[in-house]
């Protein structure tokens, strides 16, 4: 544990900090309309921003204590973290709490946690280890080990059933390894392979999973079921226009007629209400910020740092694409949350020791490597 | 900063650091088009959908597929019924809203809780539950009137099956029960309260059967209060299914079978369309659809009469006899049987240290073939069975379909058995025995057949040697599925011994004779238990009941092109001609002289709601 000294203080990436926290406190803004009034049963959801705050100031605690070490440690303890991570997913089925169907939990006593969250950040240690070490591009049989260390995890998780975080997993690994860049023979067979395996997978999706994909395909089809989260999400935004209809005023949102408002549609309320300026202000925001994350990745102190900071930008490049992707009517429905919008108790808290990872490379940039 | 990095390797991938900008501008262009699209572009187009007040859309019921009879009848409908629907986003308080439901209609609040919670998974938004599924008037009317008071109750219109001939076609129809959570995790287009086949035809054609609902929206202030309504999506009944069944002819034997346990099954030999499928006793097909109590559920299930089971397809019995005509087809087909050579029969034949008997004491004396079917000797077959031996006569009754399923459209089909080397050494660890092939040649022992297998059978011998899948839907094109491995004149040789049973006056048969018709058949006993001395010497009234054999007979009648098979199975009937004989006759009287039992009384509605 390196002393904090006034110089890293100096280093610091402000701008990444400061939009971190205008995103988030627009998140909460927003949750204040969006559970302005009950659900169904009666249940009064008031209490969501202030929940979300809580974890915010939890997320800001984990933040700051993920920037106190030299993130060079992290390097040594990429295999065991990952293999611990693989024997808490292991324990999953036996030792696991079942929650609205699938084995997901441990129980900690004081808490439960998901191991697939922590899965998603092992991952994106080990990946920047391994490919930080890679001096050319990737051929073939690189390639595959390396998929081949991300499919246990991964596989693990998809049995849990948990898809949505398995997928998350291998997608942030692709970033990682596309980031390194492959050979071209490697990439011209990606290209030709990947879209000749997507109907193999077809077969391998539940039921559910397929009527989402095809009511995306054509909403009007299942008006009443799949279709109806896309049909409700585009009206809200769409009759935003383009100044919005004000804060606290959106009529789809306050009518209830918006599903999953606070969690995976929060966004949906913030188009409805600020309209075309506000969307563009927050989309301009999230992409200064993920440049901000380019930026960290660029000018690292040593490589190891530049894939960590290139893995926490996928982790959140990817969220941000199919969370508004879904909102916006361009993707199926997968219960992926905006990073920072939607409210989530472990999430928020990930994302923001993720951000606090990626200070802690930034800081550190100047520091010559000893030994 | 190039200067921090030791050489250029330690430089960080510029492909790299450019993918993460071309990510970043390709997630602004594409958004920014996108929100541009639908805020800018379209923009006024959703603020009107937006405006439009709310529109919310809910499923309108298709009506299910009615069913017929051959000659038109309608034998299953729909009526119209009134479920209570609770729009969950409506309701101010859910407790309060079901006690009051619970007082409209004194359905307890346990229950209510319990549907309210394992529909609460399986409802859209805005989709009303189906919490009470049948209303009667007044409860409709109660419901209505407090409309205002309780905002989320609405009464839903569906339609419910109703069975105009409630016992009479249970077996062939099934019935209908509210889809369970199974049918819904497994079926998507279902919904809570749906109902969905059950058993019988219902359940097999259910796909045909079951339409496809519609969609109605309706614009609905912010208090839930609707404001119009339209059809977006007209519901699309089900698929008509005309059976290939005579509703007279059903209601014909079935009058004769009251008081009796069994099946009766009659078939066009030609099509292999079921003109009657009797099984008695019979279920109300009507009391499923209301839902059963689970004590009206237990009395059925556990009625020692089982009538729930379908005796011509779920039940399979020792053939007796009636496998004589087995017997003779095995016998052809490996030609080591030929009609005109006589066996004499003395009344029993020994074998080793056991003595078989035939049924007759005394001896039939010199028999041949004919005579060995008309006055069903056993010694003769008895002789034939040891020079054929056990394979020959499986492989045949393979060939005859005996032994697995004919595939009927009806649900959990029973195959029977048919006994073979390996099958004995499987299941008791022994060789075969000679003496078993004895047992076997008079049907008696392992071999177990349903009524419908051995009606296929007897079809396909005079159809030309066709077996056909046993049909319940008119006009569907016949399904072969084998053929017999007998030559015309094989076939034609044991129908003729078949008729010689029937007219001959020595014939067991004789009783089914019909003026003006050619008829042939074969009876049978099925032994229930080995009878011991002391029964054997009481008179045949005397013995209990669970005791008696089960009778067997299987014919066909033909004038011109007109022809039916027959197969009546009557448990502890006692003898094939006494105990089976009377339901054969019933059928060829019904279908060639028009005697029959008249017009067919409908079941009296349940309780209408309207009135």
């Amino acid at each position: 544990m390196s002393p904090i000294d006034r110089r890293l203080l100096f280093h610091v990436n402000w701008p990444l900090l400061g939009l971190t926290m205008l995103l988030f406190l627009c998140g909460v803004m927003n949750l204040y309309s969006a559970s302005g009034f009950r659900l169904g049963e009666g249940m009064s959801v008031d209490s969501f921003y202030q929940k979300q705050l809580v974890w915010g100031l939890m997320g800001l605690c984990g933040m700051t204590c993920m920037t106190f070490f030299d993130y060079k440690h992290l390097r040594t303890a990429a295999w065991p973290l990952f293999w611990i991570t693989v024997a808490l997913l292991a324990a999953v089925p036996f030792a696991g709490k079942t929650i609205y169907g699938a084995r997901r939990w441990l129980d900690l006593g004081f808490m439960s946690f998901q191991p697939s969250e922590m899965a998603k950040i092992c991952i994106l240690i080990i990946g920047a280890r391994i490919l930080s070490m890679e001096k050319e591009r990737l051929g073939f049989l690189k390639l595959f080990c390396i998929l081949a260390v991300g499919l246990v995890p991964a596989g693990m998780v998809i049995l849990q059933p948990d898809l949505g975080s398995g997928l998350s997993i291998l997608m942030l690994l692709g970033g990682l390894i596309l980031y390194r860049g492959l050979t071209p023979r490697v990439f011209k067979t990606a290209l030709v392979a990947i879209p000749s395996l997507l109907p193999l997978a077809w077969f391998g999706l539940h039921d559910y999973q397929k009527r989402r994909i095809l009511s995306f395909l054509d909403p009007a089809t299942d008006p009443l079921g799949a279709g109806y989260h896309i049909i409700q999400s585009e009206i809200a935004i769409g009759s935003g226009q383009f100044w919005g209809k004000g804060f606290l005023a959106g009529t789809q949102s306050q009518l209830r007629f918006l599903p999953e408002k606070h969690t995976d549609f929060a966004v949906a309320v913030f188009g409805e209400e600020w309209g075309f300026l506000g969307m563009m202000l927050l989309l301009t925001t999230f992409c200064v910020f993920l440049y901000q994350l380019m930026v960290i990745a660029r000018d690292p102190r040593d490589l190891f740092g530049s894939y960590l900071a290139a893995g926490i930008f996928f982790y959140f490049f990817w969220q941000i694409l199919i969370n508004m992707g879904m909102v916006l009517g361009l993707m199926p429905v997968v219960g992926i949350p905006l990073p920072f919008i939607s409210y989530g108790g472990s999430a928020t808290l990930v994302n923001f020791c993720l951000i606090g990872l990626a200070l802690n490379v930034s800081m550190r940039r100047f520091l010559f490597k000893q030994g | 900063m190039a200067n921090l990095y030791d050489s250029r390797e330690q430089q960080p991938p510029r492909s790299g650091l450019l993918l993460l900008q071309a990510c970043i501008l390709g997630l602004f262009c594409v958004f920014a088009l996108r929100l541009w699209y639908l805020q800018v572009h379209k923009g006024e187009e959703y603020a009107e959908k937006a405006k439009e007040n709310q529109l919310r859309q809910e499923p309108v019921f298709a009506p299910r597929g009615l069913v017929l009879d051959r000659g038109g009848t309608m034998v299953a409908v729909n009526e119209p019924a009134y479920a209570l629907g609770l729009v969950r986003e409506d309701v101010k308080s859910l407790d309060a809203t079901l006690a009051e439901i619970s007082r409209i209609t004194g359905t307890p609040m346990d229950k209510l809780q319990d549907t309210y919670r394992r529909g609460r998974k399986r409802v859209k938004p805005f989709e009303p539950m189906l919490i009470v599924p049948d209303l009667d008037f007044e409860q409709v009317a109660a419901v209505e009137a407090n409309h205002l008071r309780w905002p989320g109750l609405e009464i839903v219109v569906r339609s419910r099956r109703y069975y105009k001939f409630g016992h009479l076609l249970a077996h062939v129809l099934g019935y209908v029960g509210d889809a369970s959570e199974d049918d819904l995790e497994k079926d998507s287009s279902l919904a809570l309260g749906d109902y969905v086949g059950k058993n019988g035809l219902e359940q097999m054609l259910e796909r045909r059967l079951r339409g496809t609902k519609g969609v109605r929206q309706m614009e609905v202030d912010a208090t839930g209060r609707r404001l119009s309504e339209s059809l977006i999506k007209k519901p699309k009944s089900g698929e008509d299914i005309v059976l290939s069944i005579d509703l007279g002819l059903q209601a014909t034997i079935a009058r004769q079978m009251e008081g009796k346990a069994g099946s009766v099954v009659a078939m066009d030999p030609d099509t292999g369309e079921l003109l009657a499928l009797v099984s008695a006793p019979s279920f109300d097909s009507n009391a499923f659809t209301a839902g059963l109590t689970p004590e009206q559920w237990k009395a059925l299930r556990d009625d020692p009469m089982h009538p729930l089971q379908n005796r011509a397809t779920q039940s399979v019995y020792p053939p007796g006899s009636v496998f004589k005509l087995v017997m003779a087809g095995a016998g052809f087909m490996a030609n080591m049987l030929d009609p005109r050579e006589t066996a004499f029969c003395q009344g029993s034949l020994a074998l080793g240290n056991h003595v078989f008997r035939c049924w007759r004491r005394g001896g039939h004396g010199s028999v041949d073939l004919e005579q060995a079917l008309v006055q069903s000797c056993d010694v003769y077959f008895y002789k034939l069975g040891m020079k054929l031996g056990v394979d020959r006569i499986s492989e045949f009754a393979f060939a005859a379909g005996f032994g697995k399923p004919t595939g009927i459209d009806l649900p959990h089909e029973k195959g029977g058995n048919i006994p073979t080397r390996e099958w004995k050494l499987k299941r008791f660890g022994q060789k075969w025995t000679k003496g078993e092939d004895l047992n076997f040649a008079i049907g008696q022992g392992y071999t177990q057949v349903s009524p419908l297998q051995v009606a296929r059978y007897i079809a396909a011998l005079i159809n030309g040697g066709r077996l056909l899948k046993p049909n319940l839907i008119h006009g569907d094109p016949p399904v072969l599925q084998g053929r017999l491995p007998l030559t015309d004149a094989q076939r034609a040789i044991i129908k003729k011994d078949m008729v010689a049973t029937v007219e001959d006056p020595r014939g067991t048969c004789r009783r089914v004779q019909t003026p003006g018709v050619t008829a042939g058949a074969k009876t049978g006993t099925a032994q229930v238990v080995r009878l011991t001395d002391e029964l054997k010497a009481m008179p045949e009234d005397k013995i209990p009941y669970h005791m008696r054999d089960h009778a067997w007979m299987a014919g066909f009648a033909e004038r011109g092109d007109r022809r039916v098979v027959v197969v009546a199975m009557v448990e502890h009937g006692l003898h094939g001609g006494s105990g089976a004989g009377p339901s054969v006759k019933t059928v060829f009287d019904y279908v060639f002289l028009g005697k029959g039992v008249g017009p067919v009384p409908e079941v009296p509605e349940a309780p209408d709601n309207n009135e």
